[in-house]
């Protein structure tokens, strides 16, 4: 191990964050580097350093005044409850325009309901690869095709839900997939 | 800096209330849930239970008491508001801790002191720093330059260390990713650990002279 990475995982080490094949390594490491093991001694001092800190007492009528300032506020929830509705018009196209890709994903793989569609043209452009895809679509087998149609069901699903959730709840819903991922 | 000092000989033995045990967690949620119906006993119980977690991290925000003191009240105001908008797919603590946050930032930012406090900080240490040297141990000397870091830095340190929370609750404190607070930490780490460095050289040379 190099002493750079040695410098980055130190602090993770401190705080229990490694794995166990990285902790021996490490410490295999720290064996042999008298200067890791001194970065290791400042690090380890800054953080009893900082763990020590005394908290400190808040004022004594804290609760008093803020039970005051709450007794003399209204609540304004219901202004807030409409700012969440209705969804942009950016929002609203998105889930249209995801809804009738997912609407025509359902009519290409019932045969049946093909026919309701409006092909009197059998030549024009989207007549044409419609009936393609959907012939495409027949050559493959039943159980692929099913898996295939599962998954992108489901990816458009949760567009469709995420574009109506809002801002606010996409972008903690994107942070947590992130995290998800292993860094 | 100095320390706001403990008043009573009871608070000699202070200790932060564990806001992040499970058992905790589960009251807030009953409480929380009276508190959005109107019940502001239960309210005021939700304040007594996390006052001093609160006032803690403002505290170590903007650095003045008083200050803390009204920002720590506009945060309990504010939750009381938007309670009703409090969603439970977080704990409240973290939520609570949230709005905290992001007061303290908005003080720091109205009087811009936080840069300007910076600058006075370091022109004192600059006068002061043969009496610091001999005067101050590591201890106070950490605690010092923790008041001198950037806002974003110093709020990761005081959430892991004063706090003891786990980067989990900092992430979702501070709404961000857990590899942008482990970045942060790092630096913030590395900063204090860079002016120890330089405490403790001037030390020995001062030492051996």
């Amino acid at each position: 191990m190099h002493c750079s990475k040695a410098a980055i995982q130190l602090q993770l080490y401190l705080d229990h964050q490694l794995s166990l094949d990285q902790i021996r390594a490490l410490e295999t490491h720290l064996s042999s580097c008298p200067t890791c093991r001194q970065e290791l001694l400042l690090l380890e001092k800054i953080n009893t350093a900082l763990q020590v800190i005394e908290p400190v007492v808040e004022p004594p009528d804290l609760t008093e005044n803020i039970m005051q300032r709450v007794t003399l506020s209204p609540r304004q929830c219901c202004e807030y409850t409409y700012g969440l509705f209705p969804p942009s018009l950016l929002e609203i196209v998105t889930v249209v325009v995801l809804a009738t890709i997912t609407m025509l994903g359902i009519i290409l793989v019932q045969p049946s309901l093909r026919g309701t569609l409006p092909h009197a043209n059998q030549h024009d452009l989207l007549s044409t690869a419609f009936i393609t895809s959907a012939h495409l679509l027949g050559s493959v087998s039943s159980s692929t095709l099913i898996w295939i149609l599962w998954v992108i069901g489901t990816l458009l699903g949760v567009a469709i839900t995420l574009a109506l959730a809002g801002k606010e709840i996409r972008s903690s819903w994107f942070r947590g997939m992130l995290n998800q991922l292993p860094v | 800096m100095n320390d706001y000092p403990l008043q009573s000989p009871q608070s000699l033995s202070l200790s932060l209330p564990d806001a992040t045990s499970t058992c905790t967690a589960q009251n807030d949620v009953e409480l929380v849930a009276a508190s959005v119906a109107g019940d502001q006993d239960a309210f005021a119980q939700l304040v007594q239970r996390h006052q001093r977690r609160v006032f803690n991290l403002v505290f170590r925000m903007v650095q003045k008491y008083e200050e803390a003191d009204e920002i720590t009240q506009e945060t309990f105001l504010a939750a009381w508001q938007g309670l009703p908008s409090f969603r439970g797919d977080a704990r409240f603590s973290t939520w609570l801790y949230r709005i905290a946050y992001n007061c303290s930032l908005k003080q720091l930012e109205q009087s811009k002191r936080d840069k300007a406090l910076q600058a006075a900080i370091q022109s004192r240490i600059e006068l002061d720093k043969q009496v610091q040297a001999e005067a101050h141990d590591c201890q106070t000397l950490v605690r010092e330059q923790l008041s001198t870091l950037p806002a974003k830095y110093r709020v990761v340190l005081i959430l892991r260390h004063l706090q003891e929370m786990t980067y989990e609750e900092i992430a979702e404190i501070l709404t961000m990713p857990i590899g942008t607070i482990k970045t942060h930490l790092f630096r913030a780490r590395n900063l204090l650990k860079e002016r120890l460095e330089a405490f403790e050289r001037e030390l020995n040379t001062r030492t051996r002279g």
